[in-house]
């Protein structure tokens, strides 16, 4: 079964692999518009998720060659678009992660006793709240929420995309889905 | 997991509420993909082989060109040593004239023979030197004049021997004429 997922759309790669245009443009329509998300959680402004994406395929259709069924092609692909998303911020010099973690770390436990009751009190489980209190985290708190939650990456990967240790990735996550409860709470 | 994460991870569908612009960011793609890639063409023989004739044929011509422009140098050269050569043996006759001359006279004596030759000897050796080093620059005037100057030595030492030894034999003869 997990065979089947890894090899989804293996037809359009291997034909997109040998420059089939047409393949190639079947699987730009099945993730652009994913890709372009993903890009725009990062970034926040449109122009730059679409240079990503736009960049993302390229390079995606001109090493596909090196794309050997690991992973889905999507999830390659996201990766891709994640990465640079990322980069592009580091380049602008835009916080990947928030400068307050180390605080964090000492008291990790106390804080997460503390979410329970956080989350107990959270009002709503409206996703239109969930989506605005998220614009409305800090830059270093918005990525590893997105990249935890909506992204559906694990710490360890995360800790791999941002260049940051696991364990620093869970406590900033902590913190920041602290802060992301607290701002719903205000909406 | 709790029940907020549970939720958000449930739902993630709904955050993907944007909508690119599908035919520009492919269009930009696309541009980007038919930049003409830099073809290997070693992969194909029969292009390995015409880029082997035309360094060939490339090799050939740079060494016709510089062999054609040497040739036009040595052709100089030539002209000039031919010049040289007609001078160098007309002193050379005249000089080996001499000499048998001297060699001939009657009238020196063995001892004087010697000396004279001897010295020629040495100009003979100066001038070897002189022939040696106008092989390795032509240009250059000084080693002309020296070998001229060597030949002219040698002529001016026969012209004076051979002055002394008629001179000696007017004497005589004036003597003789005057006994």
């Amino acid at each position: 079964m997990e065979t089947n997922i890894l090899y989804r759309h293996k037809d359009l790669v291997e034909k997109s692999k040998s420059g089939d245009r047409n393949s190639q443009y079947q699987l730009y329509e099945l993730y652009v518009d994913a890709m372009y998300n993903v890009s725009i959680r990062i970034l926040g402004i449109k122009e730059d998720a679409e240079d990503i994406v736009q960049d993302s395929f390229v390079e995606a259709f001109k090493n596909l060659k090196s794309f050997r069924y690991e992973s889905t092609f999507g999830s390659w692909l996201k990766r891709i678009v994640i990465n640079k998303s990322i980069n592009y911020l580091k380049i602008k010099k835009i916080p990947v992660t928030s400068f307050d973690y180390h605080e964090y770390n000492i008291s990790e436990d106390i804080n997460e006793q503390d979410e329970e009751g956080i989350n107990d009190s959270v009002k709503s489980r409206d996703i239109y709240k969930i989506k605005n209190g998220i614009k409305h985290l800090p830059d270093g708190y918005r990525q590893i929420i997105n990249l935890y939650l909506i992204e559906g990456y694990d710490h360890i990967e995360i800790a791999e995309i941002l260049g940051i240790t696991i364990s620093t990735s869970k406590s900033q996550y902590h913190r920041a889905k602290k802060k992301l409860i607290e701002i719903i709470n205000t909406l | 997991m709790d029940d907020f994460e549970k939720y958000i991870k449930e739902n993630r569908y709904l955050f993907d509420e944007q909508r690119a612009d599908k035919s520009k960011i492919w269009d930009n793609i696309e541009s980007r993909l038919n930049t003409p890639k830099s073809i290997v063409v070693w992969r194909f023989p029969i292009l390995k082989f015409a880029a082997s004739i035309l360094i060939l044929v490339g090799a050939f011509s740079i060494i016709n060109m510089y062999l054609n422009s040497g040739l036009n140098y040595n052709n100089q050269n030539n002209i000039v040593n031919q010049e040289l050569r007609d001078i160098d043996t007309y002193y050379k006759d005249l000089v080996s004239f001499q000499v048998q001359l001297v060699k001939n006279s009657s009238k020196l004596q063995d001892k004087e023979k010697e000396e004279f030759l001897s010295f020629m000897d040495e100009l003979d050796e100066e001038y070897n030197t002189l022939k040696l080093e106008m092989k390795k620059n032509l240009n250059n005037e000084y080693i002309l004049e020296a070998i001229v100057n060597n030949y002219k030595k040698r002529i001016e030492l026969i012209e004076n021997l051979l002055e002394q030894i008629n001179n000696s034999k007017k004497s005589n003869e004036n003597e003789g004429y005057i006994l």
